[in-house]
């Protein structure tokens, strides 16, 4: 699908910035600077309105992310069952710092605030699926599984 | 001829975090070529520490068994897993003292079917809420849920029929409802629960607020960290509007009624309901300053009623009962059931409905069973991130809306995490600095720079650099957030550290 065709259905409801930002992220991943573009003329505003729309939220990416996003829940029942040191371990594992991508683009690790799993905590999600009773080994078993499963394919 | 049976498998973001769906996709593989065996993707009872919970139904007979931990991968035929089914003492989660002890009123349905089987809607009472509310109209609409004494269950505990009141003696043509479906606050899940195990109750709640108050679009803006719920409302939504229960004249009536689903973007602040609205009106969300009210001025500038997921779910189930399932229990601004989340470091955690009243130990002792690694309870935050820490010595006070306020804290959202004995006051109070510092939308300044000192204020504590000025000072920063934030944000950051420092004055030093 070209990016005009993405972003149509959004021009004309009301508030419809956002809704278009999630589809094309969905699509191309992240944000680039000619995405921006299309979408600043497209909604007829300037490439810098939609740029501080996108660095307000978390969740829209202006570089490639990894295949893998593992988000660490930090908040505070996760904290009560120990996902400070998970954290730790999961950055020194994978050698990368809060919203860093591993030079493979695999992994992309982020710290979250409450995933809503709180009584099976602690919590991490990888893209879509959330793991509780998280631990480590069971966040690599899960990705080796995965990758298997995608070779397999 | 033998028996049907039905196996009872949840489809719910707890449930599948510790592999409901490996159990679904494994029993699927085993049931291909058993006709009289069906499975069912139902929601979950909320009990999580039983999660994967797994039932049965067999003769009218329904029975579970906890597969947490228990591979299945082995297996070979169905007859093994139901001969493994019945050896593991399967009981009637209804006939559990985590569920007899509760009061369930808003949560009447969550485990009980497939949430997206219309018929169980309808057969549970669905849409005679709405069916009431056409026949006695908007204005007595709007009494009954007075009569009830239903206040938002979102954190602020205002008043939901004077909302609606207002909303509806707006005279405007367009008018919006919207759902605060941002369920941010750490601790917390009630919300999501709903939207995944009862979507129908809270888009018939929606329904019945928009008709109250005269508005003809709706919109839920949920948060993205919540893939499963935005799968249940998109299909709910989808399947009500093919039934003519979204849309034009729905149930026959000269009533239309859409609903829009908006994902956040990973930011808590829009959780505050007028960041909610800018974030829904497609821009950055910064917060607004009230005055107007969004009762009065809200979304695209027009009169808005916005209320959270369980205070619209709730009315759908007090129009459809009466006011009195509401109004018997407790007085004041706590009346009715409140859906307590009990979670962090517990062995039975999971959704609480009962009276307001209860106290924390009966909570964590009669439902909880006790921490989950054995260690004495040493604090519990109630009413995220913004909420304070109590100490064991007040576990025995009675949780209310006013309770809480008492002890300058807020009930919140329900959310109540435990904690033990292992546990860093001083690391706790600087998280809260800390996520304001990194949440805060940035529009006022003690929020935004104050939440930053905090941080570097508790930091000097916990390295032992404090001096006695420094303390002077963090409850000076404290008090500044508190009067002069713009919202809860800055404004209510500030509790969960006093808490510490008046509760736990020993486990804060330099």
């Amino acid at each position: 699908m070209s990016i005009k065709q993405i972003i149509d259905p959004f021009i004309d409801i009301k508030g419809g910035l956002i809704p278009a930002l999630h589809a094309v992220q969905k699509e191309f991943g992240f944000l680039n600077k000619e995405n921006i573009k299309t979408l600043a003329k497209s909604f007829n505003i300037s490439d810098a309105e939609v740029i501080d729309v996108i660095t307000y939220y978390d969740d829209f990416k202006l570089e490639k992310q990894g295949q893998y996003v593992i988000k660490v829940c930090q908040a505070e029942a996760c904290q009560s069952l120990g996902c400070r040191d998970l954290w730790d371990t999961l950055k020194s594992h994978f050698q990368l710092e809060h919203n860093e991508t591993s030079n493979d683009y695999s992994v992309t690790l982020k710290e979250v605030f409450c995933l809503g799993n709180c009584a099976l905590s602690p919590s991490v999600m990888i893209n879509k699926d959330v793991i509780g009773r998280a631990n480590s080994e069971k966040i690599l078993t899960y990705l080796s599984r995965r990758q298997n499963n995608f070779k397999n394919d | 001829m033998t028996d049907p049976i039905k196996i009872y498998i949840p489809k719910e973001t707890s449930a599948c975090s510790v592999g409901s769906d490996f159990i679904a996709e494994k029993i699927n593989l085993l049931t291909q070529d058993h006709k009289h065996i069906s499975i069912v993707r139902n929601g979950s009872w909320g009990a999580f520490w039983l999660e994967p919970f797994v039932e049965i139904e067999i003769n009218g007979k329904r029975t579970g068994s906890s597969y947490l931990n228990k591979d299945i991968s082995q297996l070979s035929s169905i007859e093994e897993f139901l001969d493994d089914f019945n050896k593991s003492k399967p009981f009637n989660i209804l006939e559990t003292e985590f569920i007899k002890q509760q009061t369930r009123l808003v949560f009447s349905r969550i485990g009980l079917h497939d949430p997206l089987d219309l018929d169980e809607y309808f057969n549970s009472g669905g849409y005679k809420g709405l069916e009431k509310s056409f026949e006695i109209g908007q204005q007595k609409t709007i009494d009954e849920i007075k009569k009830s004494g239903l206040n938002g269950r979102g954190g602020a505990a205002f008043p939901t029929a004077i909302k609606m009141q207002t909303v509806f003696d707006q005279e405007a043509k367009t008018k919006y409802v919207a759902c605060n479906a941002d369920e941010g606050d750490g601790g917390t899940f009630s919300d999501r629960l709903i939207m995944e195990c009862d979507p129908y109750s809270l888009i018939e709640g929606m329904t019945i607020a928009a008709y109250g108050v005269g508005a003809s679009h709706g919109y839920i803006y949920l948060r993205s960290e919540y893939p499963l719920a935005k799968y249940f409302l998109t299909e709910a939504i989808q399947i009500l509007k093919s039934k003519n229960l979204l849309g034009k004249d729905i149930l026959g009536k000269k009533f239309t009624f859409d609903i829009e689903l908006r994902i956040g973007a990973g930011s808590y602040v829009c959780g505050e309901e007028t960041a909610m609205m800018e974030s829904i009106e497609g821009k950055r969300g910064l917060v607004r300053s009230k005055p107007p009210l969004p009762a009065i001025k809200g979304l695209f500038n027009k009169p808005t009623l916005i209320n959270n997921v369980i205070t619209l779910a709730s009315l759908s189930a007090i129009l459809m009962q009466g006011k009195d399932i509401f109004s018997q229990f407790g007085s004041g601004k706590s009346v009715g059931t409140m859906p307590f989340q009990l979670c962090g470091n517990i062995k039975q955690g999971g959704l609480i409905e009962v009276p307001f009243g209860i106290t924390l130990n009966e909570m964590i002792y009669d439902f909880g069973a006790g921490t989950l690694n054995d260690k004495p309870v040493h604090a519990v935050q109630i009413g995220g991130p913004l909420g304070i820490y109590l100490p064991v010595h007040l576990f025995n006070t009675p949780l209310t809306v006013e309770s809480l306020i008492d002890l300058k804290g807020s009930l919140g959202h329900g959310g109540v995490i435990v904690f033990d004995d292992s546990t860093n006051m001083t690391l706790q109070a600087k998280f809260a600095m800390d996520f304001c510092q990194k949440e805060s939308c940035g529009k006022c300044t003690p929020c935004r720079i104050g939440s930053v000192r905090g941080v570097e204020l508790i930091d000097k504590i916990y390295n032992g650099t404090a001096v006695k000025e420094d303390r002077i000072l963090l409850e000076e920063l404290c008090e500044t957030m508190e009067t002069t934030s713009l919202c809860a944000m800055g404004g209510m950051t500030p509790n969960p550290v006093r808490s510490i420092m008046k509760y736990f004055p020993n486990e804060m030093t330099n």
